[in-house]
């Protein structure tokens, strides 16, 4: 199957149109890369720039033909780039045997800076990068790279959980991995999965593995595990197991539910959305969601609370009311106890 | 071999591409000291002089010639203007130029194959097109430089995402020092309202995007969330402000950090419950007989609306302010989802 992990499909490179200003971006960085590496073969620019044979070598055409208007304003030929034509056209080989204006990386924008550095402080709950001291140099780095001061965004570090680095360590050597799970139904149990890969989004983690109790892939929420061990048994292989690319699949037991929301909320649901159709009702919109069982949909409803309304199926409903009213009750039957002695707070020890 | 073909002959060739346009205008612009005169880049620079009329207005030329500049600084290269010292003020005068010291990469900016590992992961955190695009733009100039990356980082996937319409917004305004107006819906008030600010940084803060700026109304800092911004973010024509401090987004998450520190809440938790797993990883204190957890909070708002998600899993002992807060949230919730009384 794959070489990366048994069963786990590199993602598909996103092939977007490239724009103008990204193509000037790749012209004027090749040139300084050709110059550095002196000789290099088309294919071997190639995979260092993530794109095909082909645009290196029309780069390369378009390059070797641009340079300066020079005095006259006719691009003469001492005012032009120049290549080994015949390395280039025999031996895909690239030379360039004279060069004009460029010869340095460009700096980066203030913009671009800040989008690696952002991405960089999110990292910090990595494991692996626990030693700040060379996260901060880099961050430096970056800062001094730009060409003006980076777009004042930052991520504050969060700890790293010491759940991730172990769930990390097992990924990272191919070993098994057991711990205790309790799932969002309230089932808990003690787990054995092949862990295939860390997922985030945003503050939360998941560990994406082959669960040997339920024999198929699934998502483990890193916060609701518990008593981890990775053990000295090797992962399996399993030829043929898809992965899934995104953290919410649907499937065919999939509960749909009718709900209206605040236009403004729309995003906050877009993971659960079944399909694409709103209908605006009296400033609300309607939409259908797609969700695993119930008792997500009570935790999701209940989470955004005025925002989002159950309209249909009335034991959906009934579930979101069910839910809520079991906590008012908490408050009210705790509100007698309390005079019998609540338990102490933990501050007050 | 292929022999360059001078200008004239060009003349009958199809449209030149805009990316040869624009990396000859660059070219040209980094080769002069003294700056180009608009006149000469249009008349001689590859992708214009094509089109140039000698005894035109070039009024599309021109146009196109002010695009070009916008984009070029938009990828972080330094197209400066010099006004000529004996016609201040004229604008036929103006040169043009990039200066190459401000252009290159500094020779203290070099990257090992870790960092630059580190930075393609960094640079997957971003879904959303507009900071997917920045990222990799950056690895794309980094690139440049010629070293290798290790091998990629296996077996991680993180996310970040920014699903606040305000980010876009806000992140070029920060940018371009341009004030702002909003609505603004403050947790607790009724109705939105609108605000008039310096948009100074955005710090995202335990998963949440929070604005600092400055107050125009109230001439003083304050913090938004931006999740609670309603409706666009409008520039405010005319009105720019002078460059915050560096580094003003550490002080902001500092801040928040702090303020979070302050708060404390008591929370009764279900034994075997998932808010006992979750939110007892974040607790500072706990009593295992009680299942009662003490926990930091940034915000009373937002934390409510965490723990109302929890419904009976939990119960808030203090402070009564958010005690309060998550039974107004359930009530809500009950209220909105109880099916009307039908009288028999």
């Amino acid at each position: 199957m794959n070489a990366e992990r048994p069963g786990v499909k590199k993602p598909a490179k996103a092939q977007r149109a490239q724009k103008a200003p990204d193509k000037l971006v790749f012209l004027l960085s090749l040139v300084p890369y050709l110059l550095e590496r002196q000789v290099v073969d088309v294919a071997e620019a190639a995979a260092h720039f993530g794109v095909s044979d082909d645009a290196i070598r029309d780069a390369v055409k378009l390059i070797a033909t641009s340079g300066l208007p020079g005095a006259t304003g006719t691009y003469q030929p001492n005012d032009l780039f120049d290549i080994d034509w015949d390395a280039f056209e025999d031996d895909d080989s690239i030379v360039i045997v004279h060069h004009v204006a460029i010869d340095d990386a460009p700096r980066l924008s203030a913009r671009e800076a800040a989008a690696l550095i952002a991405g960089l402080q999110y990292l910090t709950a990595l494991p692996e990068n626990a030693n700040s001291a060379s996260l901060a140099s880099l961050l430096a780095k970056l800062d001094a790279g730009a060409s003006a001061t980076p777009t004042r965004i930052g991520v504050a570090e969060t700890e790293a959980d010491e759940s991730l680095a172990l769930i990390r360590e097992a990924v990272a050597d191919g070993r098994q991995l057991e711990f205790d799970y309790r799932n969002a139904l309230g089932i808990a149990g003690r787990r054995r999965v092949d862990p295939l890969r860390v997922l985030s989004q945003d503050a939360d983690w998941y560990l994406q593995a082959y669960c040997h109790t339920r024999d198929d892939v699934r998502n483990f929420r890193v916060d609701r595990m518990s008593a981890l061990v990775v053990s000295d048994v090797p992962i399996d292989e399993h030829p043929g197991q898809v992965v899934p690319e995104t953290l919410f699949q649907g499937s065919e037991s999939d509960l749909d539910v009718v709900v209206d929301i605040a236009p403004a909320a729309l995003p906050l649901l877009a993971d659960y959305l079944a399909d694409s159709t709103t209908t605006e009702i009296d400033g609300h919109l309607r939409v259908t969601l797609r969700l695993a069982h119930v008792h997500g949909l009570k935790r999701l409803v209940a989470g955004l609370p005025g925002l989002v309304t159950v309209v249909s199926p009335p034991e959906a409903r009934a579930a979101v009311a069910g839910w809520a009213e079991a906590a008012l009750a908490g408050y009210a039957d705790a509100g007698s106890s309390v005079r019998d002695g609540d338990p102490a707070h933990p501050g007050d020890r | 071999m292929i022999a360059p073909v001078p200008g004239p002959e060009r003349r009958s060739e199809p449209a030149i591409p805009a990316e040869d346009r624009l990396f000859s205008l660059v070219l040209a612009l980094l080769a002069t000291e003294g700056g180009l005169l608009k006149s000469d880049i249009l008349s001689t620079v590859r992708g214009y002089a094509e089109r140039f009329d000698r005894s035109g207005a070039n009024v599309n030329l021109d146009r196109q010639f002010e695009r070009d500049k916008d984009q070029i600084r938009e990828l972080g290269i330094p197209l400066e203007t010099v006004e000529s010292p004996d016609r201040p003020g004229d604008n036929q005068s103006l040169r043009y130029r990039i200066p190459k010291g401000q252009y290159d990469l500094p020779d203290e900016v070099r990257f090992t194959p870790d960092e630059l590992t580190l930075l393609g992961l960094a640079a997957e955190v971003w879904r959303e097109a507009s900071l997917s695009e920045d990222s990799q733009r950056a690895l794309t100039k980094l690139r440049a430089l010629g070293i290798e990356p290790r091998e990629p980082v296996i077996g991680y996937a993180p996310r970040l995402r920014v699903r606040d319409a305000a980010f876009e917004p806000l992140r070029q305004a920060l940018d371009r020092r341009q004030a702002v107006r909003f609505e603004y819906f403050k947790p607790g008030e009724r109705a939105p309202r609108e605000r008039r600010v310096n948009p100074l940084a955005v710090v995202m803060h335990e998963g949440r995007w929070h604005l600092h700026a400055y107050d125009l109304v109230v001439d003083e800092p304050r913090t938004f969330l931006l999740s609670r911004i309603v409706g666009g973010v409008t520039p405010i024509a005319g009105s720019t402000f002078d460059a915050p401090p560096p580094g003003i987004q550490d002080r902001v998450i500092a801040d928040l950090a702090e303020l979070r520190l302050r708060n404390a809440a008591d929370l009764a938790v279900t034994a075997g419950s998932d808010a006992e797993v979750r939110l007892g990883r974040r607790a500072i204190a706990r009593d295992e007989d009680s299942g009662v957890i003490r926990m930091h909070y940034t915000d009373a708002a937002v934390f409510a609306d965490e723990l109302a998600a929890y419904g009976p899993e939990v119960r808030v002992l203090a402070p009564e302010t958010l005690r309060a807060a998550v039974q107004a949230r359930l009530h809500a919730v009950a209220d909105a989802h109880r099916e009307p009384e039908v009288s028999r």
